[in-house]
């Protein structure tokens, strides 16, 4: 029987060329822009997350903690907070002379004024404004902890292009999905028309709803399949022409790919049963 | 099996059915017989659930009036068998695959248990070597019987025929009603509405007649419309 919903999906599908080149003309161009707005935001957010990965917190300590205490400290931080890295007066001093680079400038300075710190590589749970803000309040009570930076500026104002990205791509999708079902509904409304004479007839042998729109609920989604992969076939060409001027651009991964494909596919069964439903009331009398 | 108890069905200002009231039992066999456009398409509508009554009840099998949900719809229609005057054939599919269609809607079969189910239906209706004929390489007697071939696959208890021999030419017409009277004699209810009393006469069983929406026993019905003149109606090689 799932074989007979095939053939007779594959046979609309053929019978009605120029219908379903237009649907997937239209379904084309819609997954393709929101292809594009999630290629974009893939590589956007792949570089928050690499410049995410070096959001650390630095503790600077007391200058009169002992070695015990430092180690202590550490352990608690390891516990709550993340991965640390002590840096000794001597190491600060040293990168500080690296970075500074001129020597007349360094012997102006008499003493190492620099304090010993703790680098913290955070968990990523951590990893935004709000839970870093906490953080850092929390690890300044403790008693050999002078100060912490954490670049709080910086951190919200990555946490807000990441948010911002999240929401245009869900624009985009909201967007996109609406422009799916309004090609669907109105793809699947002609062909049910051009195909009237048949749901009339299914209908007085006493076909059920189910009978009737499942090889056009299947017709629909492969369409849709094919129009996903045309669009899909866009955007990498397009990240292929840009890869050379934009570095570090990539194509979607596979994961992306596939949900983007099998999303779309559900969205048109989702949006086909709804049209359907309400065409075949009028059609199938 | 079927009963009309004081319906009338209007459309708009026409009135298409005038409080008719009558019953049909398992088995039986009834022709109305009745003027174009005195409500016979209306009357097999009705049975079909394709309209509802303006006032009334329609009562099919265990369906029984008001307005049916489109499931409860689709299975009433699937324990009907029905003839449509225009054979109502799908042009792009093959005699096989017109009847086979039917089977597959009933649900009840498996693709192994359709074939020889359907070639059965077409060796009874004679249409077995032009199974893999498309409707339009057919005359009007052989999509009639492609029709009735689509009508008895599923061993409907009724079927119902709407000027079974509405096109066709009389030994063609003669050759349907025959199949007709032969399906009924296997065991199923048949009921024909034809304008042609030469036909209700051939189909035999009760002869109700209807004239502006009313329909009256044959035996009470007047001259004019059971006893055409003889030049009009030619008669049937299958008649009695």
């Amino acid at each position: 029987m799932h074989l007979f919903y095939f053939r007779e999906a594959w046979r609309s599908f053929t019978a009605h060329r120029g219908l379903a080149s237009t649907a997937i003309f239209s379904l084309t161009a819609a997954l393709a822009l929101c292809g594009v707005f999630l290629l974009l935001s893939h590589n956007a957010e792949q570089a928050l997350h690499i410049v995410g990965d070096r959001r650390e917190m630095i503790i600077y300590l007391k200058d009169d903690v002992s070695e015990a205490d430092v180690q202590t400290l550490q352990l608690k931080i390891r516990d709550l907070y993340g991965s640390p890295t002590y840096v000794s007066r001597a190491k600060a001093w040293e990168e500080f002379s690296t970075q500074v680079g001129d020597p007349e400038l360094l012997q102006a300075v008499d003493t190492n004024p620099l304090p010993a710190s703790l680098r913290v590589k955070l968990k990523p749970e951590l990893l935004n404004f709000t839970a870093m803000e906490t953080a850092a309040k929390q690890v300044v009570e403790f008693p050999e902890v002078e100060d912490v930076r954490y670049g709080a500026e910086w951190v919200r104002r990555l946490d807000e292009v990441s948010a911002a990205l999240h929401r245009g791509t869900l624009f985009a999708g909201v967007l996109v999905a609406i422009a799916i079902i309004f090609v669907l509904y109105n793809t699947l409304r002609l062909t049910v028309l051009a195909r009237r004479q048949q749901v009339e007839i299914m209908s007085r042998l006493g076909a059920s709803d189910r009978f009737v729109a499942m090889p056009f609920l299947l017709e629909a989604v492969l369409e849709t399949f094919v129009a996903a992969l045309l669009a899909l076939g866009m955007v990498f060409v397009l990240q292929q022409s840009l890869a050379p001027r934009v570095i570090g651009l990539t194509f979607l991964p596979l994961t992306w790919s596939a949900a983007f494909v099998g999303g779309a596919m559900l969205l048109a069964w989702l949006a086909s049963g709804y049209a359907l439903n309400r065409i075949l009331r009028t059609v199938g009398a | 099996m079927i009963s009309f108890d004081h319906v009338t069905k209007r459309y708009g200002e026409r009135l298409a059915l005038d409080d008719v009231s009558w019953r049909m039992e398992e088995g039986d066999c009834v022709s109305v017989l009745g003027h174009s456009a005195a409500g016979k398409t209306t009357l097999l509508r009705l049975i079909t659930h394709e309209v509802s009554p303006t006032s009334g009840t329609v009562t099919v099998g265990t369906f029984r009036g008001g307005k049916l949900s489109r499931g409860h719809r689709a299975l009433l229609r699937r324990t009907l068998g029905i003839i449509y005057e225009d054979f109502r054939l799908l042009s792009d599919r093959t005699v096989f695959e017109n009847v086979a269609l039917a089977v597959r809607i009933a649900g009840h079969y498996s693709d192994g248990e359709i074939i020889p189910r359907v070639l059965h239906a077409l060796t009874e209706v004679g249409l077995h070597e032009h199974q893999t004929a498309y409707p339009h390489e057919l005359s009007f007697g052989e999509k009639q019987r492609c029709a009735i071939g689509r009508a008895i696959v599923n061993r409907p208890a009724l079927i119902l025929a709407d000027e079974p021999t509405g096109a066709l030419e009389p030994k063609s017409a003669g050759e349907i009603l025959e199949l007709l009277k032969r399906i009924h004699r296997e065991g199923a209810a048949l009921l024909v509405g034809t304008t042609r009393p030469e036909v209700a006469e051939a189909i035999g069983g009760h002869g109700f007649v209807l004239e502006e929406g009313r329909l009256t026993n044959a035996q009470h019905a007047g001259p004019s419309l059971y006893a055409p003149p003889a030049s009009q109606t030619p008669p049937l090689p299958g008649g009695r």
